[in-house]
């Protein structure tokens, strides 16, 4: 029985982690249109070039964090959690 | 040989985020030395992640750089296909950081939300966002 509950612990962190991990498709389709819409400025206007990638920098580096909170939850669900979890199911049964 | 090719906003982007991150990784180590939780493995959890942000930070900027060149449909693979690659690599780095002994997990985690801070702080450092 103990070894199910820590089979079903462990397994939840896993598909938690999986899930969690959806999130990094969402930065990089954002900053693919970013890109393509600073394509088109930069067609329209060349000289705007370096205004330009500044701007789209700063805004990829915001987009990315998105991925990057999403990596952390996954890594704190597959490393941390699954031994916090662990310790108090051992704890409430009195192991 | 890879810095010729790079074109000067990426390069003073790229310092001014290393920058950011060096101040904000010794005000970290300052946290971690007040709280009396300081030892090696902050340091080194410290160092790892930081060098990695700055490296996804320097690639994303090469890969704009590169993709502003393209046609637009190109430029939005190249821009998907970097961040999927870059996004591994720090699920690489934090893995380690967060397996290895020698690596303290919240010293490499807290290191990965340093750009973002020094984005949102560009503006009151003289900063242009585009204009």
């Amino acid at each position: 029985m103990l070894e199910l509950a820590i089979g079903i612990i462990l397994g939840c962190c896993a598909l938690g982690a999986g899930t969690a991990m959806i999130a990094g498709i969402g930065p990089g389709i954002g900053e693919g249109n970013a890109v393509a819409k600073a394509c088109e400025a930069i067609g329209r206007q060349p000289e705007s070039r370096s205004a330009v990638t500044t701007t789209m920098l700063m805004g990829c580096a915001v987009a990315e964090t998105t991925g990057l909170y999403a990596l952390v939850i996954a890594i704190l669900l597959i490393f941390v959690a699954p031994g916090y979890l662990v310790n108090i199911l051992m704890n409430t049964l009195g192991r | 040989m890879i810095l010729k090719n790079v074109d000067a906003t990426v390069k003073r982007e790229t310092l001014y985020i290393a920058a950011a991150v060096g101040v904000m990784s010794l005000l970290l180590q300052s946290v971690f030395l007040i709280a009396q939780r300081w030892d090696y493995t902050v340091l080194l959890g410290n160092l790892l992640s930081a060098a990695a942000v700055i490296v996804n930070f320097f690639f994303m900027g090469l890969t704009v750089q590169r993709s502003l060149d393209k046609d637009e449909k190109d430029a939005v693979t190249a821009v998907k296909f970097s961040q999927q690659i870059r996004l591994l690599m720090m699920f690489v780095v934090v893995a380690l950081g967060a397996a290895l002994p020698c690596f303290n997990l919240y010293a490499v985690i807290i290191p990965l939300f340093f750009p973002r801070i020094a984005v949102a702080l560009r503006p009151k450092f003289g900063g242009q966002t585009g204009e």
